[in-house]
């Protein structure tokens, strides 16, 4: 019997699992909830059949010795489209049997998760890779890290001074000064001013 | 050697890369100067051509081995300043020939031919065939059973076992990416034969290890008399010898380029550098401007070559 | 006896003061580098190269096995503090590390970790001195089914991993594997799902992969959960792990070791393998296996004593017989060469006092990092305290660096980007991530291994069961994937009245 309970737990959800504020986001994130662990599979299922024809691109193919350089790969995606239809099976069916998801389980240990915050520092992080050969790293890793620190609540102006220039004068020292690592400087101004800041710094 | 900067400063690269034989590792601008590679290093006969740059760059050698891809990507793509130079060795060209990749040589610029070695067959001590001739003879009588651990299909390697199958000594051909794994099949006994440049392997000549048992070349190697040529025996493979080189992306600036060269030449004078050369039996004049460029280009066709035929 | 007299001499010449600064520094450079997300002990080693050259060759290989020591250990500090792995090799001190740093044993955690390393690293540097000669013999005996065999063990052993979910686990799985065959094939030259994008044609680095899926989607979450990460007083388990805590998972340590060595010794299986391979064999043997990934004790010391006694281990054949089996060994067989020194049998013989006094210093280095353990995680745990916002900012930074640095090439920041991106979703929705992480690090391994096995025996696939080691290693594999997957589908057969 105990068994039996444990067995209704673990069959719990990822949407049942999530946090309240997100499953009463209405019938749209609840449909949305529900596609996700039938989605995911249906594409890997896709991509595992599909990615064959893409595997060469220009390449000519000359007549090859062994197995050849297609094998691996064909095998693992075969390997992939399998387990992905067997996972697909095993969702339709508690789909249809139980409405729930029998596989994905999101994280149980959060009471709180500000999905926006998230969605806001993923586009922070990716805003900083993205900028950083335009920018160069002084530049970019100065202004990433002050607006970190007002994202994450920092409001001290002392801190907020201090983290992003003793920060960066300490990461510019440690990779372009000790490890000789050739992190970019940007393009135009920014190069003329990460070249002067360097210099500044000895690091030049 | 000491390079001066456009912004001032010394120059720690300067000695660093000249401590790696790449005394060039200078900048114009207080950027540094990279060699890099997509793989890690091959044998230790690598080690230095690629200097501290490629071994600090890529730090994946557990997947690396021999640069044997068809692009040596930074010094292709990356912007021809003389800031990204790169080494392009006969393993890649080779595979170029053999209908790999896009790349061809008109895409570098070669500033340097810095080594030179042609390449052997080794069989380890214990080995039953003590000849070249035992070797072949076996081959020829039991076409395709011996096995030969080289770097991959459609480098010199490859080519040569082609040749010889075209003689009528047909053997296996085992690619290894792993040069450490390449040289321990055949002590293993995993493998029957070994072919690779002495220098790779000089650790294991030393310790008698494994045995040369021919060159494949027209002259017998300076440092193995004893050992016969292909062409003695009656093969006529020569000239797949393995060079290494340094490159830069074609259309660099003439003045970078020459910078460049002169630098390298004062490398390879050293004596660390002629030191670690003839410890891996690859010493050579370095072979500069359009003749090392036209040395490259005649390697390409003679692989070519050899394939259509 | 002579080895003994040789050993002496070896501490002699490591105790000198120059040589013992030289293993501190190495270690301390190592413990900082494998601690820095990214930037993994074989970057610093790499790094460190240049500077070998203005020693000798002993202190040089003194300073490079300090650093091969600390920074597999510092890979787990980062791992078990803020659940991003330093190095690939402690992604298994994220299940449980992390897990206690959770419950606010983060002290403890590094306690049980640097010990159950040191412990390990001990053993193996012990095993390296007494034992070269019949374990370099052993891996002689392995050629590539065998290697095929052992990466097959330590893919598999990814099921133990997986709670009640096999099939999504095989799929994360694949898909790393699957990830891993882009780029230029190992055996033929030809570039694979490149799309006619030239930094494609390189390859996917695992490094990159890894940066991505644990560190951006970690200080996202670090972020938008308010988590704290701070040690906790109340539960009386701030401070480090006490004699008695590390005595009850002593079991857990040697077996770890025992593994550790076991496969360090083959050249190209490594640290990773050793790790993942030892936390399944651990979850499947003790008795608390079933609360894995909670914040067990021993969930954490086996796969660290793992990791660490392949340090020891992957020297054996380096020195023995001059054949680097890692990463970390190919920059010491380099450092070696460019000293004029040739690794192999002769160096037995030609210089035993050099060799020695590695052997010494690899002691050392291990004996100083039992010390220097409960400094280190006081250190680190104090980083603990700094503000989530602003510890997590430097994260990304140097995450992005590490991915940078993979190749000095922005696009490797772009790919990491992607896979944060994924990384965090996937940790959203409960997909599991590591095993796509060990996916795309073996699964090129596994590839490349079984295309030399088939060519050597001439497309004779029947040579992985034919050979003798390479059959029985498949044959634990086997047994260990019904090992693992019994308890899931007894409960599965037990839910069905239900």
């Amino acid at each position: 019997m105990a068994m039996v309970e444990k067995a209704r737990d673990d069959r719990v959800s990822w949407r049942d699992a999530e946090p309240k504020h997100v499953a009463a986001q209405g019938g749209r994130g609840k449909a949305m909830a529900r596609l996700i662990p039938v989605a995911v599979p249906a594409m890997l299922l896709v991509a595992a059949l599909v990615l064959p024809a893409f595997m060469f691109t220009g390449d000519r193919r000359p007549d090859v010795p062994g197995l050849g350089p297609a094998a691996w790969p064909n095998m693992v995606l075969l390997l992939l489209g399998v387990f992905s239809a067997i996972w697909l099976a095993i969702e339709v069916w508690g789909l249809v049997k139980w409405r729930v998801s029998t596989s994905l389980s999101a994280p149980h240990d959060e009471n709180v998760y500000h999905y926006g915050k998230a969605l806001v520092g993923i586009g922070l992080v990716i805003a900083f890779g993205w900028l950083l050969p335009y920018v160069g790293f002084a530049v970019a890793c100065a202004g990433f890290l002050l607006i970190w620190c007002l994202y994450g609540g920092i409001r001290n102006p002392f801190v907020l001074v201090l983290v992003p220039t003793l920060g960066t004068v300490a990461l510019l020292w440690m990779f372009m000064g000790l490890a000789l690592m050739p992190l970019s400087r940007g393009v135009g101004i920014f190069d003329q001013f990460s070249v002067a800041l360097l210099q500044l710094l000895g690091i030049y | 050697m000491t390079y001066r900067r456009k912004h001032g400063g010394t120059d720690r690269l300067g000695r660093d890369g000249q401590r790696a034989g790449l005394s060039a590792a200078s900048d114009r601008d207080g950027r540094d100067l990279w060699s890099r590679r997509r793989r890690g290093p091959d044998g230790p006969a690598d080690g230095p051509v690629d200097g501290k740059a490629a071994w600090r760059l890529d730090p994946d050698l557990e997947r690396g081995g021999r640069i044997r891809e068809c692009r040596p990507d930074p010094a292709q793509t990356d912007a021809p300043d003389g800031y990204t130079i790169g080494t392009l060795i006969s393993l890649t060209v080779a595979s170029w020939a053999s209908g790999l990749g896009d790349s061809n040589i008109d895409d570098f610029e070669v500033l340097a031919v810095v080594q030179n070695s042609p390449s052997f067959l080794f069989v380890p001590a214990s080995s039953p065939y003590q000849t070249a001739e035992d070797l072949f003879a076996y081959a020829k009588e039991n076409p395709g059973e011996l096995t030969v651990a080289t770097s991959g299909y459609g480098t010199q390697d490859d080519v040569t076992l082609k040749l010889l199958a075209k003689d009528g000594v047909q053997m296996e051909n085992v690619p290894f990416q792993s040069p450490g794994e390449r040289y321990a099949s055949p002590i293993g006994g995993h493998t029957a034969v070994l072919y690779e440049e002495p220098g790779d392997v000089a650790q294991f000549l030393k310790a008698e290890q494994l045995k040369p048992l021919v060159v494949f070349s027209e002259e017998r190697h300076p440092a193995f008399p004893d050992v016969p040529t292909s062409t003695e025996l009656g093969y006529e493979i020569s000239g797949l010898d393995n060079f290494r080189t340094v490159a830069v992306r074609a259309g660099t600036d003439p003045a970078i380029v020459e910078k460049l060269q002169s630098a390298v030449e004062e490398s390879v004078a050293s004596e660390e550098w002629q030191k670690f050369c003839a410890e891996t039996y690859s010493c050579i004049e370095p072979v500069t401007g359009e003749d090392a460029q036209k040395m490259v280009q005649d390697f390409l066709q003679l692989i070519t070559d050899q394939l259509a035929s | 006896m002579q080895t003994i007299d040789l050993l002496f001499a070896g501490f002699a010449s490591a105790f000198q003061i120059g040589a013992f600064l030289t293993v501190v520094v190495g270690l301390l450079v190592g413990v900082i580098a494998g601690a820095l997300p990214g930037i993994s002990f074989v970057n610093a080693m790499a790094m460190a190269l240049p500077f070998t050259y203005a020693m000798n060759v002993t202190h040089a290989m003194l300073f490079l096995g300090g650093i091969y020591v600390g920074g597999v250990f510092g890979g787990s500090i980062s791992a078990i503090m803020i659940n991003v792995p330093g190095t690939p090799a402690s992604l298994p001190a994220t299940w449980d590390g992390y897990a206690m740093t959770k419950k606010g044993q983060v002290k403890r955690a590094l306690t049980i970790a640097v010990t159950a390393s040191a412990v390990g690293g001990l053993a193996s540097a012990l095993m390296l001195t007494f034992l070269s000669a019949p374990f370099a013999k052993f891996a002689m005996k392995f050629s590539q089914p065998e290697f095929f065999a052992a990466t097959v063990l330590g893919l598999v052993s990814v099921i133990a991993i997986a709670k009640d979910k096999p099939i999504i686990t095989m799929i994360s799985l694949l898909s790393g594997m699957a990830i891993g065959t882009v780029g230029v094939d190992p055996l033929y030259g030809q570039a694979r799902f490149s799309f006619g994008i030239p930094e494609v044609e390189s390859g996917i680095r695992f490094v990159v992969v890894m940066i991505g899926l644990f560190a951006i989607g970690e200080v996202v979450d670090l972020v938008a959960t308010d988590r704290d990460l701070r040690p906790k007083k109340a539960d009386g388990k701030m401070a480090g792990a006490s004699f008695r805590d590390i005595w009850n998972v002593k079991g857990a340590i040697a077996r770890g070791t025992g593994l550790g060595c076991m496969i360090g010794v083959i050249p190209g299986a490594g640290a990773t393998p050793g790790a993942v391979i030892a936390y399944g064999v651990e979850k499947q043997i003790n008795p608390r296996g079933k609360e894995f990934g909670t914040g067990v004790e021993a969930g954490l010391a086996a796969p660290e004593a793992a990791k660490n006694a392949t340090t020891g281990a992957a020297m054996v054949p380096l020195l023995t017989l001059g054949i680097p089996g890692s990463a970390a060994t190919a920059i010491m067989l380099a450092a070696m060469m460019l000293q004029g020194v040739n690794p192999g049998p002769l160096l037995f013989i030609m210089d035993p006092s050099m060799v020695y006094t590695i052997f010494a210093a690899m002691i050392i280095a291990n004996v100083l990092m039992i010390g220097a353990g409960v400094g280190v995680a006081q250190m680190f745990s104090t980083l603990m305290r700094t503000p989530p916002a602003i510890l997590a900012g430097f994260i990304v930074i140097l995450s992005l660096i590490g991915a940078y640095g993979v190749r000095n090439n922005i696009f490797d920041v772009h790919v990491c980007l992607i896979f944060g991106v994924i990384g965090w979703a996937m940790k959203r929705v409960g997909f599991p991530s590591a095993p796509l992480v060990l996916g795309v690090i073996l699964g090129p391994l596994a590839e490349r291994y079984f295309l030399t096995a088939v060519a050597n025996s001439r497309q004779d696939y029947t040579v992985f069961f034919t050979r003798p080691i390479s059959a029985t290693i498949l044959f634990l594999a086997l047994i260990f994937v019904l090992w693992s997957l019994w308890p899931s589908v007894r409960s599965r057969i037990k839910r069905q009245p239900a």
